[in-house]
C-alpha cells in the first residue's frame, strides 16, 4: 500500500523543520571577516586571524561573543606535528575560545592549571570533518598556562605563545586574560 | 540582550557583540542555506557572506525594523547568488557525456537524499517560495517583503512546488 500523496510532502516538510546545527566554527570565520575587512579573500582573513595575536575588551554583556582569542593552530598529518599559534586576551570575563587544527586526530583535550592539567575535563569538538577542534571556556583574569592533548597521549605547547615550563619540565603555552 | 541593544553597541564600537547574533541565527539561517544549495559548504559560504554583509550594512538598517527578517533577506539574496554560481558549475559537469555513461548507478537513495533531490528538481524560485513558507513558516505579505515578489506569484510558486513535490516523492516511494 502507498501512502496517500499529502502524507509525503507533510513528512517531508516535517523532516526539513527539523533544526539544523552548523559548523560552529563559522562564527569564528565570520568574526574573523569582520574584524578585517580588508583582507584577501576568506581563507587569507581567518589564516591572518589564527595567526595574528589580538587583544579584546569584553564586557559581560558581549562574554557570549567569546572574544577569538586563537590558542593554537597545529597540523597532525601521519605522525608528523607542526604549528599552532596563540593569542592573549584580555578582559574582565572572557570566554576564551581555543583553536586547534589537527587532521587525522581521533581525540584533542584541552589541559592547562584551570583544569589541573586533567585530561578528560576539557574535551575540544571537532568539526570541518575532524580537521580543526576547538572549545570555549571561561577563565578569570590572570595568567594561564595551557596546552593541548592529541589522542590521549601526544602533548602539544603553542611554539608562537609564550612558553612555560611546569615543574616537570614539560613545555607549555601562556594565556593571559585580563590586566 | 535584544537584537536592537546588540546592533546599537555594535554600531558604538563594539564589534564582538556581532557573534551574539551570529550565534543566535546560524543555526535557523543555516538550515534555510543548506536546503535552498543543498550543499553544506556552499551554504556555509552564503551563511559567512550574509553575516559579513549585513555587518557592513548596519549603518543603513533601519531601527524601526526587525533585524531577524532584514538578516534573512540578505542570506536569501546570497543564495540566489551562490545558486547561480553553483547552477553553472553544475552544468559544466553535466556536459561530459562519457563519464556520465560509465558513472555507476545510483544506490537506492535514504529519506534525507530523497528529500534534497526532490528540492533539486525545483525551479529556485519555487524552492525558495516553498522553504519559506512551509519551513521557515513565513506569512505571504512577510515572504513578499523579503523576497521582492508579489503575494500572488508567491502563491502561485508554493502552490506549483507543492503538486511538483508531492509527485516527485511518490514517485520514489513507488521504486
Amino acid at each position: 500500500m502507498f501512502e496517500r500523496d499529502e502524507d509525503v510532502l507533510e513528512r517531508m516538510i516535517e523532516r526539513l523543520r527539523q533544526p539544523v546545527e552548523m559548523d560552529p566554527t563559522l562564527d569564528a570565520h565570520v568574526m574573523a571577516r569582520v574584524s578585517a575587512p580588508s583582507g584577501g579573500g576568506r581563507f587569507a582573513a581567518t589564516w591572518d586571524w589564527l595567526r595574528r595575536p589580538r587583544d579584546f575588551s569584553l564586557t559581560p554583556l558581549s562574554a557570549l561573543a567569546a572574544a577569538a582569542v586563537l590558542a593554537g593552530l597545529a597540523l597532525w598529518l601521519g605522525g608528523r606535528v607542526a604549528r599552532i599559534a596563540s593569542t592573549v586576551a584580555r578582559a574582565d570575563t572572557a570566554v576564551v575560545q581555543f583553536v586547534f587544527i589537527a587532521q587525522g586526530a581521533t581525540s584533542v583535550a584541552l589541559v592547562g592549571d584551570f583544569n589541573d592539567w586533567d585530561a578528560t575535563s576539557t574535551p575540544m569538538r571537532p568539526a570541518m570533518q575532524g580537521r580543526l577542534w576547538s572549545v570555549a571556556l571561561p577563565l578569570p583574569p590572570g595568567r594561564h598556562r595551557y596546552a593541548f592533548l592529541i589522542n590521549g597521549w601526544l602533548w602539544l605547547s603553542d611554539p608562537t605563545a609564550p612558553r612555560a615550563q611546569d615543574d616537570f619540565g614539560t613545555p607549555s603555552s601562556v594565556v593571559t586574560v585580563g590586566g | 540582550m535584544s537584537d536592537a541593544e546588540i546592533v546599537r553597541r555594535v554600531r558604538e564600537g563594539d564589534t564582538a557583540a556581532f557573534a551574539v547574533l551570529v550565534a543566535r541565527y546560524r543555526d535557523r539561517l543555516g538550515r534555510y542555506a543548506k536546503q535552498m544549495l543543498g550543499d553544506r559548504e556552499d551554504a556555509e559560504e552564503a551563511l559567512q557572506d550574509a553575516f559579513v554583509r549585513a555587518y557592513r550594512s548596519l549603518a543603513r538598517y533601519d531601527d524601526g525594523g526587525r533585524f531577524g527578517p532584514w538578516l534573512f533577506a540578505i542570506l536569501v539574496n546570497r543564495c540566489r547568488t551562490t545558486g547561480r554560481r553553483t547552477a553553472r558549475r553544475h552544468r559544466t559537469f553535466v556536459r561530459d557525456d562519457v563519464s556520465l555513461e560509465r558513472a555507476p548507478a545510483p544506490a537506492v537513495p535514504e529519506w534525507d537524499d530523497t528529500i534534497r533531490w526532490a528540492l533539486g528538481r525545483l525551479a529556485p524560485g519555487m524552492r525558495e517560495a516553498f522553504l519559506l513558507k512551509h519551513v521557515e513558516d513565513m506569512d505571504y505579505d512577510e515572504m513578499a517583503r523579503l523576497t521582492g515578489a508579489g503575494v500572488s506569484a508567491l502563491k502561485m510558486r508554493v502552490k506549483r512546488a507543492c503538486e511538483q513535490l508531492r509527485a516527485l516523492l511518490t514517485e520514489v516511494e513507488r521504486v
